[in-house]
């Protein structure tokens, strides 16, 4: 009988080994589970966990395609074979139009889903005509319609930057983190100013190949920084995203009465400068309005160069030109003040303006020769300063660019074989460096492991609070972000913006870190695949995907390193709308969707 | 000169009396009980230093199994080495007291004491209590899930039912006692041996060897001669090392087969953040990594997935390997050279770099890893067995066989393979422990198993950014791949000096 006994059991135990416990909460409508792939770049392995369990939860079944980087993220991107991607888009103009104009307009440059709405291109067209009190309502609008309504985008939270330096060596006043624009690499300083000239500061990025070097050919977070240092623009922004002509190729700026017109009073004190047996050399050739003017007319014009990455951001731009008559600047009125532009664009300079010329070599600001450029917009758009303060509006040498890019036509380009100004690969290769640099520093040379560039010696020589502290730059490529914290703990690296938020704690533990964190303008979401004949045209699938997302799980993931978001607009308005979490809405939505399939 | 002979005198008894005691297995069990539980008293007491009750009750009670077994130890050794060369009764009636320490995990002891208190000992009772204490260790381990909030739907049907399975263990060592002492186990025990069979499917090894070797005894015909396989497990069985490393390796067999009924998978699985980086506690013994997860329970589930990838991507590259290596050593000349010429192409390609390349073709999954991590073993294999047929096959049973008219497959399958089987086995034990470390490796590069499943690499690979604030979320899982190997390792020495024919 015990044998008998004893025989049943392990029978019964070698059964019972197949089940399997779960005990979920399932919410109350019954759906069937739905698969979901989400693709996204290994440097987002955390958010796509995060987004696997909350979406399994939801009853889902995820599917993860991660790419190890940027590139083939962008081809699985465009090949279409994913439900919903992993992205994120940074606002470094500060400015709303640009937070959704580039990924959310039908004309988009980065509208990859590709979300085509009439009433999204609508409200954004709207938007940037208005001033930033009226724009409010209209944003908030476009926000809870792009997503609240329609769900294009699933937020999932905005970050923050965290810039750290070892402060021994970097003078703490001289390290600023702006919002939006990239980092000012003139302003830094050693706190022993002897190094200046021969220390090279250390600074890192993860993409070892930059898309491009061309300011409009691309606009992403390969080149952003370095172009940004590169070329001069003709505004700036602070570091709290407000319009000024600091460290920019104009004493003052004045906007014509109707906002469509804006004016700008260029400086004669800024040289391109280029490479020259390993180091920076200066050209003698002036920065001037004959550049200002190509380079912008470039950036607005679609067919300027093959691959035209930033057009959107400069289309409202109608002409831009050089104002050689003194009566108009006295006859037109500012908008602001009422005074008349030539008082205006006087406040930024300490003599006359006696006369203004188009011709680059007949400036002398010292004797009152100025040149003063007019931008005139299709539409009364303020708005359009951001974008001149934009990397992408970086001044660059006429003759210099069209030596390359006249080989070849644009229509018949050919990127294997023509080589056009700033292609990375040539400026690489060794073969020409054909950049000249317009703004604080020049790029000298890259290797597999960095690039070497060297402080501008044309550049603002009549303003010394802008011009370079320290001599050599090096920016060093560390693909991983966890590496690039040892090194800079390790000292190899002097100022770093972490992207890890654990390992922040580590890092302020030793006082000789400094660690400065803000809100930046840099939003994650998901986008999904609306291309023909994915599941994901439905809005009530896409509802669904939206509602089982808890933001508040990406909070504490990065200890309150990041915020609550509702769109890419949320970070510079206050628009009041906020992402609700319901796993039972999330249910509904889907069986209304499968109610709709079956 | 008198000197001398005295100096020599006493070495040669210092030998005698090390001979004498390392044939002793209470000696051997007690010796490393001591040192063990020796090592776990002051780890307790050191933790108990920061200010903790348990860790200093835990202190206690283990500073006590120590000095219980030290002061046992001291008596074997005087004993065994005295005049009658015999373990005194009073000394083995100590080793009750070393019993009840299975109850707080101390592995070490309960053998100690289980060899202590019975003088003689046969194979079959010894692996009757390792039986017993792989099924104990399974309750305790699984017991730990009281402390979490909810356990799984199964957890009190599987625990029920390995308690049922422990009481039977229990009875099994009272039937091994009555029945299998003499020549020949009793008939009455045949029963028990079939159940014990039966064991294989809850992943306990020692109970289905002890199945076996009562039914092969039993069956065996001339009971003058032992049989030959027997006599290796008992060789196996004299190295207690490697005991101990065949314990822990059926004890995580075990415990994965256990883990579907007692552990909750999708603690193990799903995020909690209100348990992030938590620090190890009674709820979390090994703490909790970055995403909430029970590092604890993601381990158990882990030893699932390393010993499938483990011993598939192992037993796979042998069956291919093996079979080319006995072809190409039994029809020699140019059989052999085309396939070990090809064979030698792919030994040529380092093994890592062409599963790489494997998993990067056909992208990560547990399948694909599998593939990848055998197919770089072929060839060891196929040499080993290769060498080993060449001399099997120019002995006269084979010619025997062959002039008995038998085809060339059966002489191959039935007389060459079995014959050239040892060395592939220790190959094999030792080669299980690397396919561990290699799927750890892959995963840790993210190449191998998806990040978010349990399995040890990855493990390891989610606590490696915490090595500065969270220590633990890391050396937890460093343990368990360190003692896996270990143990298959140990195991594997232990086997080869068991099919040793010069060792026998």
């Amino acid at each position: 009988m015990k044998k008998l006994l004893a025989l049943a059991l392990s029978v019964v135990m070698a059964f019972s080994m197949v089940a399997c416990g779960s005990n979920d909460e399932k919410p109350k409508v019954e759906t069937k589970p739905e698969t979901i792939t989400i693709l996204g770049q290994s440097s987002g392995e955390a958010d796509l966990n995060i987004l696997r369990d909350q979406l399994t939860k939801a009853g889902y079944t995820v599917e993860i395609n991660m790419q190890p980087d940027y590139s083939s993220f962008q081809s699985a991107l465009s090949a279409g074979n994913y439900d919903l991607a992993l992205t994120g888009w940074t606002t470094v103009t500060g400015n709303v139009d640009y937070a959704v104009r580039g990924i959310f307009h039908s004309t988009g440059d980065y509208n990859n889903s590709p979300i085509v709405d009439e009433k999204i291109d609508e409200l954004v067209d709207k938007g940037a005509t208005e001033t930033a009190t009226q724009a409010v309502s209209t944003y908030s609008e476009l926000e809870s319609y792009l997503v609240g309504e329609k769900a294009y985008i699933v937020p999932l939270y905005s970050t923050m930057k965290n810039l750290a330096y070892n402060n021994q060596l970097v003078k703490s006043e001289s390290v600023s983190q702006p919002k939006s624009r990239p980092g000012r690499w003139e302003m830094f300083e050693y706190v022993d100013s002897k190094l200046n000239e021969t220390r090279p500061l250390v600074l890192t990025q993860s993409s070892s190949t930059p898309s491009t070097l061309d300011p409009i050919q691309a606009n992403d977070g390969t080149m952003n920084s370095l172009s940004g240092n590169m070329y001069i623009k003709i505004v700036n922004l602070t570091d709290d995203d407000q319009i000024t002509t600091d460290s920019s190729l104009s004493h003052s700026y004045a906007i014509a009465e109707g906002n469509n017109e804006y004016y700008f009073l260029l400086r004669d004190d800024v040289f391109f400068s280029k490479a020259e047996n390993g180091h920076a050399a200066n050209t003698g050739v002036m920065v001037g309005g004959e550049d200002v003017v190509y380079s912008l007319e470039r950036a607005c014009n679609k067919d300027s160069v093959a691959s035209h990455k930033t057009y959107t951001l400069h289309n409202h731009m109608q002409t831009i030109e050089m104002v050689t008559d003194l009566n108009e600047l006295n006859t037109v009125k500012d908008s602001d003040t009422g005074a008349t532009i030539l008082d205006t664009l006087k406040k930024g300079i300490d003599g006359e303006i006696t006369a203004l010329t188009n011709k680059d070599e007949n400036v002398d600001n010292a004797n009152g020769t100025y040149q003063v450029i007019k931008v005139t917009t299709t539409q009364p758009f303020p708005q359009v300063l951001n974008y001149l303060a934009h990397q992408s509006a970086g001044i660059l040498n006429k003759e210099q660019v069209e030596a390359y890019n006249s080989k070849f036509s644009v229509e018949s380009y050919d990127p294997t074989k023509d080589v056009c100004y700033g292609d990375f690969a040539a400026v690489k290769s060794g073969d020409s460096n054909m950049l000249w640099c317009s703004g604080p520093y020049q790029f000298i040379s890259v290797d597999d492991y960095g690039i070497k560039f060297e402080a501008n010696p044309g550049y603002m020589a009549d303003e010394k609070e802008f011009t370079s502290k320290i001599n050599n730059i090096y920016m060093k490529f560390i693909k991983d972000a966890s590496a690039a914290n040892s090194a800079f703990r390790a000292g190899e690296i002097d100022v770093i913006s972490i992207t890890k938020t654990s390992d922040i704690p580590t890092i302020e533990q030793d006082s000789k870190f400094t660690v400065m964190s803000r809100p930046s303008n840099g939003v994650t979401y998901c986008t999904f695949n609306l291309k023909e004949g994915s599941k994901f045209n439905n809005v009530d699938l896409r509802l669904s995907v939206l509602h089982a997302i808890n933001q508040e799980e990406f909070v504490a993931f990065n200890d309150g390193y990041v915020m609550p978001v509702y769109s890419t607009v949320g970070t510079i308005l206050e628009t009041g709308n906020k992402h609700v979490f319901d796993l039972n809405k999330s249910a509904e939505h889907l069986a209304a969707y499968q109610a709709t399939v079956a | 000169m008198a000197k001398e002979m005295s100096k020599n005198q006493s070495l040669y008894i210092k030998k005698v009396n090390k001979r004498k005691l390392s044939g002793s297995l209470e000696f051997t069990t007690s010796r490393l009980s001591w040192q063990i539980t020796l090592a776990f008293t002051l780890y307790f007491a050191y933790m108990a230093t920061k200010g903790s009750v348990i860790w200093a009750a835990a202190a206690g009670v283990y500073g006590l199994g120590f000095l219980m077994q030290y002061y046992i130890i001291k008596r074997i050794i005087k004993e065994v080495t005295g005049e009658s060369g015999e373990i005194s009764s009073t000394t083995r009636k100590m080793g009750w007291l070393l019993l009840p320490y299975i109850l707080i995990g101390d592995f070490f002891m309960f053998s100690a004491g289980c060899m202590l208190v019975k003088k003689e000992k046969n194979i079959e009772y010894q692996l009757s209590v390792y039986s017993l204490q792989v099924t104990i260790f399974i309750l305790i381990v699984s017991a730990l899930n009281l402390f979490k909030e909810e356990q799984s739907d199964t957890f009190w049907l599987g625990m029920g039912l390995y308690a049922l399975y422990a009481i039977f263990n229990v009875v099994i060592i009272g039937a091994v006692n009555k029945y299998t002492f003499s020549k020949k186990p009793d008939k009455k025990f045949m029963p028990f041996a079939v159940i014990c069979i039966l064991g294989i499917a809850l992943g306990n090894v020692f109970s289905f060897l002890l199945g076996i070797i009562a039914i092969g005894k039993y069956r065996n015909k001339n009971e003058e001669i032992s049989v030959n396989w027997i006599d290796v497990i008992r060789r196996l069985f004299k190295n207690y090392m490697a005991v101990v490393g065949m314990f822990i390796v059926i004890f995580l067999l075990s415990v994965s087969i256990a883990s579907s009924l007692t552990f909750d998978y999708d603690i193990a699985i799903s995020n909690n953040f209100m348990a992030r980086l938590a620090k190890p506690s009674l709820m979390y013994p090994f703490g909790c990594d970055e995403y909430g997860r029970c590092v604890f329970t993601r381990i158990i589930f882990g030893a699932r997935i390393s010993l499938i990838v483990g011993i598939v991507s192992t037993l796979a590259p042998i069956v291919a390997g093996g079979l080319l290596g006995a072809i190409a050593g039994y029809y020699g000349g140019k059989t052999d050279n085309i396939i070990m010429r090809l064979l030698d192409v792919l030994n040529a390609v380092p093994s890592i770099l062409l599963a790489i390349a494997i998993i990067a073709a056909f992208g990560t999954s547990t399948i694909n890893l599998i593939l990848a991590l055998s197919i770089g073993g072929i060839p060891g294999y196929a040499r080993t067995v290769r060498a080993q047929v060449m001399g099997v096959a120019n002995q006269e049973f084979v010619e025997a066989a062959k002039a008995c008219g038998a085809k060339d497959a059966t002489v191959i399958l039935r007389h060459i393979i079995p014959n050239s089987l040892a060395p592939v086995i220790v190959g094999a034990t030792m080669g299980i422990g690397s396919a561990v470390l290699s799927t750890s490796s892959f995963s840790y590069l993210g190449i191998g198993v998806p990040s978010h499943i349990p399995e040890w690499g990855n493990v390891l690979k989610a606590g490696s950014q915490f090595l500065e604030s969270n220590p633990y979320i890391a050396i937890f899982p460093g343990l368990a791949i360190i003692i896996i190997v270990l143990a298959f390792n140990y195991f594997g020495d232990g086997l080869r000096d068991a099919l040793d024919p010069k060792l026998k």
